[in-house]
């Protein structure tokens, strides 16, 4: 309905591969920008830093995990520990009197380096045993920062994260935070976008669908994965940089664990192997939706008067999103960006059913 | 500039001032645009000037001269119209024929004039001009091809590729600074444009030579009543030896800066249409059904919700479009019923099949059915009829915008004087009639009588100046009982039910008349899917009690709109399509009556001695060229 394709041609290979072949999603993307730009305008600076802020980070940090994980098909259960090298260089690099442009960017490779050695090593197995040697990875790191003083202040301690100030200017206000995190997802979701229409985004789907298939195709399928594991894991690193720049504002070895791990997997599956738009969903779902459950129910114990005792009050909102991932997974196992895919479909071929031939 | 420019449009224009004018003032506009693996490449008019130039000085080097003919033969490519154009700067006879035709049809091109070269699209062109070499004793010494696929190996004498053409042409035209501008200003207003051929509906194909001051004047005759505006974006797909084709891809689009869309292959023209949008799109009645059914059976398998809005707002646009068309004024909410099928339905259908930035929508060559009509005007596209013929350069009359009737073609365009003759017949005076057939002086002399063209359509101009054709003045039957009755009128009547694709109707002398019909298998097939109607092949299909029953109704209507005496009676489904190829049809599908009589005698007599089923054996061309034969019973029914 909203998708008018008529008109629409291509009279060279640059035009045919365009990022938005399709100019609704195209105005579609702007708009969302423009929002984006205004909602410190619009929305009070509760919801903007405790809700739209975390999920713009994660969000960046979901899509540098789908880089790997959807992208090149090679399971990661480490990633919260590549942001952790990400976020103590970084916040080590600052203290040392370095300027935090520069911060961001040691950060991000320090994370790349760390991310790209343990894939070396990782990416000799394949599956599940690559599964299982990134778990280790997270492991290791676990156990060097609880026990690396110099790093991490020791096990039960937080590093305080120095004021953020890029370009010369302190940034202290809520506004300034969410541009820096708005920035950065953008940056990375341009990137993301634009890995779709290159040869090395093809390369890593080519790993992805079958690697010696690849390799047969002359695509290196060894270097490929190590290249996604180093971009994936830049992302991963400055995301936890900023993240403890702009919403904790103090790193501690618990904010990287295992379970964060977990979560940001969660997230791109729930959202979408390889779907960048269902990477902010999946993020969406994980991080927002409990909250949102937790002060529905909250909200009707209260409404109805019911007698709830508060350990109940905890659990039901876990289950609640539990059994929604399960329902999703259920109904579209591809994730949340195939089921926008679907409606998009739906609106595409109005008003037919399928695609004429 | 553009008053500088329509002042230039005098008579004594020719192509290839028109092309140097396009060349130096508007020389970084786009020429053509053509689709090569889903990239359109675009060549500028500076650009395709130079081509032309080139490919005409190619074509003279190989003997190129007036007088002399060369064979166009395939799809519409660009350079097959580059071709076009440079034969006419040199004064030569460019003759295009249907990609489709045998060997027999371009044995008879070659009896008519010595054709010494001939441009072909691919291989299979190819071959087909060289078996024809082999059968006759002389002509086509060159053969150009456009596509080289195919033809590495290839070690005939003559055949070259276009680009080596166009090699030769630019080092011959590089020896003297001059003789780009020579070859410009060589041809005259009264030199050949074109070499085109009558359709044929009775007997071998006359031949039609259009000067280039007959196909200019009709195209600014066409400007004039609006049929097209400047800078045009049009889709090049109908067939090259149509003299359509010719009077808006060349010569209009030359006249009037158009770029011209080449579809990359026959195949993907409505994908390629989809993708351009062209502005202007002129269609046979028959395309214009072909995509309503495809619309049609499209919403049927569509989904509950989109099912639901589209019978929502269609039904209701038809309907105000039928009051419309009857003279009647709309309810009060019907703006806004308009408004929003527009928003929800109507916009995304022409969305989907490129329609969404037409100007102008035409339908020519025969009589458009009023549903068909009326669902695209109801759909906000202004759908026109036009009126004309290969022997007036294509255009003669054409609606209005705004001033729609289903039974007239509108008035004659400004230029063009229309007159009706005792009998009945359309008569013609413009400069876009050409000067006679093409060495046929009694034909021509029948055809022209002192300036006048006698169409051979017999019609009449209604009070306020609108042209009526009622079908061929040769085609006028009489049943026994001397009913006066024209039977393509009541073919097409016929043809308007989707489900029929072709109608024979036969009674020339007798008692009553009936009818011969190949129903339309994608419509019918489609029907059978969905009613669980079994079937295996087209002949089993259209034999089938059901179908019968499916088409009946359009006979009921037919016979609720003749005279009592017209009633059609009876009717058989034949068990093959009627095809070009086996000569029941010519090219842009008109009926051949007599091959049709001649071949289906067993059938008539059948449908006239009362019995209940009559054996027939169909004569079928296969595309290999090899001949089979469809044997079947075919039940008579009554209607």
């Amino acid at each position: 309905m909203f998708y008018r394709l008529s008109g629409v041609y291509h009279s060279s290979l640059i035009s045919d591969s365009r990022m938005f072949k399709v100019p609704a999603d195209r105005n579609l993307a702007v708009f969302l920008l423009l929002i984006g730009l205004a909602a410190p305008f619009i929305l009070p600076s509760l919801y903007l830093n405790s809700y739209i802020l975390p999920w713009l980070i994660w969000t960046a940090a979901a899509l540098g995990l789908n880089l790997v994980t959807g992208w090149a098909g090679q399971l990661h259960l480490g990633y919260a520990a590549v942001m952790a090298v990400g976020a103590y260089s970084a916040i080590h690099t600052v203290r040392l009197g370095v300027p935090w442009e520069i911060a961001l960017i040691i950060g991000g490779l320090a994370a790349s380096v760390i991310g790209s050695l343990f894939a070396f090593a990782a990416l000799r197995v394949k599956g599940l045993y690559l599964a299982l040697t990134t778990l280790a990875m997270q492991f290791v790191m676990d156990w060097v920062l609880t026990h690396s003083p110099t790093i991490s202040g020791g096990s039960h301690s937080s590093l305080q994260a120095p004021t953020l100030a890029l370009l010369g200017q302190q940034i202290t206000s809520d506004a300034g935070y969410y541009y820096v995190a708005l920035g950065w997802c953008v940056l990375v979701t341009i990137f993301m976008l634009n890995l779709k229409r290159t040869g090395l985004g093809r390369a890593l789907v080519a790993v992805r669908e079958k690697d010696f298939a690849a390799a047969i195709l002359g695509v290196n399928s060894f270097y490929y994965k190590i290249l996604a594991f180093a971009a994936s894991s830049f992302i991963a690193g400055v995301s936890g940089a900023l993240l403890v720049a702009t919403f904790y504002f103090l790193a501690a070895p618990e904010q990287f664990s295992v379970n964060v791990s977990i979560q940001v997997l969660a997230m791109v599956i729930v959202g979408g192997l390889g779907s960048i738009i269902g990477s902010y969903f999946g993020v969406a779902l994980i991080l927002l939706v409990p909250g949102l459950v937790n002060g529905l129910v909250v909200t009707a114990s209260e409404e109805l008067g019911m007698q709830v005792n508060v350990e109940t009050l905890a659990h039901i909102p876990n289950a609640v999103y539990g059994a929604l991932i399960v329902i999703i997974l259920m109904i579209e196992p591809l994730g949340l960006g195939k089921l926008y895919g679907n409606i998009r479909d739906y609106l595409m071929t109005w008003p037919f059913d399928q695609l004429r031939k | 500039m553009v008053e500088a420019a329509k002042s230039q449009f005098s008579a004594s224009e020719t192509i290839g001032a028109l092309l140097a004018r396009n060349a130096s003032s508007y020389g970084s506009n786009i020429a053509i645009r053509e689709k090569e693996r889903g990239i359109w490449k675009e060549t500028t008019w500076a650009e395709y000037a130079e081509e032309v130039l080139a490919c005409a000085a190619g074509l003279e080097k190989i003997g190129v001269k007036p007088g002399k003919a060369v064979l166009i033969l395939g799809d519409n490519r660009a350079r097959l119209y580059g071709g076009m154009l440079a034969i006419s700067l040199l004064g030569a006879y460019a003759m295009p024929a249907y990609p489709g035709a045998t060997i027999e049809e371009l044995q008879h091109f070659l009896s008519e004039v010595e054709i010494v070269a001939a441009i072909a699209e691919d291989q299979e062109q190819v071959d087909k001009l060289l078996e024809l070499r082999s059968a006759s004793a002389s002509g086509i010494a060159h053969v150009i091809y456009d596509e080289t696929r195919g033809l590495g190996s290839y070690e005939d004498d003559g055949l070259m590729s276009w680009d080596h053409l166009i090699k030769v042409g630019l080092d011959y035209l590089n020896l003297d600074p001059h003789r780009r501008d020579e070859l410009l200003n060589r041809a005259k207003p009264e030199d050949p444009a074109i070499f085109l051929h009558s359709s044929g509906t009775t007997g071998k194909p006359k031949g039609v030579v259009l000067s280039q001051k007959n196909v200019l004047a009709a195209a600014r005759n066409g400007h004039a009543a609006g049929v097209y505006g400047e800078d045009e974006d049009i889709l090049a797909y109908l067939p090259m030896a149509w003299v359509g084709d010719y009077a808006i891809t060349v010569a209009a689009a030359l006249m009037f800066r158009f770029t011209v869309n080449v579809p990359e292959r026959q195949e993907t023209v409505v994908r390629d249409m989809r993708e351009i949008a062209p502005t202007f799109y002129l269609a046979a009645p028959r395309s214009w059904d072909q995509m309503l059914t495809t619309i049609q059976v499209g919403m049927e398998n569509s989904t509950p919700l989109k099912k639901w809005f589209y019978h929502f707002f269609m039904d209701r646009a038809i309907a105000a479009e039928t009051r419309k068309l009857n003279g009647h004024s709309g309810g009060a909410l019907e703006p806004l019923g308009r408004f929003l099928g527009e928003a929800l339905i109507f916009g995304p259908i022409k969305d989907q099949f490129g329609m969404s930035r037409l100007r102008s929508a035409f339908t020519g060559g025969e009589a458009i059915g009023e549903d068909t009509f009326v669902f695209y005007r109801a759909l906000g596209i202004k759908l026109r009829q036009f009126y004309g013929q290969t022997e007036n350069s294509a255009i003669t009359a054409m609606q209005a915008p705004n001033e729609v009737r289903l039974h007239t073609v509108g008035k004659p365009a400004p230029g063009v004087e229309v007159k009706i003759d005792a009998s009945g017949e359309i008569l013609l005076r413009s400069e876009s009639v050409f000067d006679g057939y093409f060495n046929k002086p009694e034909a021509s002399a029948e055809a022209l009588v002192s300036g006048w063209l006698h169409t051979g359509d017999a019609g009449y101009l209604e009070d306020n100046g609108q042209l009526v054709v009622l079908g061929r003045v040769s085609e006028v039957m009489h049943t026994a009982g001397g009913e006066r009755y024209v039977p393509n009128y009541i073919e097409n009547r016929l043809k308007f039910s989707p489900y029929i694709k072709d109608a024979a109707v036969v009674g020339a002398g007798r008692n009553e008349l009936t009818a011969m019909i190949c129903v339309d298998f994608e419509a019918v097939g489609h029907w059978a899917e969905v009613n669980g109607v079994p079937y295996v092949s087209y002949s089993d299909l259209s034999q089938r009690d059901e179908v019968a029953a499916l088409i009946r109704p359009a006979f009921e209507r037919v016979n609720k709109a003749v005279t009592e005496p017209l009633h059609l009676k009876r009717f058989v489904c034949l068990p093959k399509e009627f095809d070009p190829d086996d000569g029941e049809i010519t090219r842009t599908r008109k009926l051949r009556r007599k091959v049709v009589e001649e071949r289906y005698a067993d059938v008539i007599a059948a449908l006239y001695d009362g019995s209940a089923e009559v054996h027939v054996s169909a004569q079928v061309a296969y595309e290999t060229g090899e001949m089979g034969k469809v044997e079947r019973n075919l039940p008579i029914r009554e209607v």
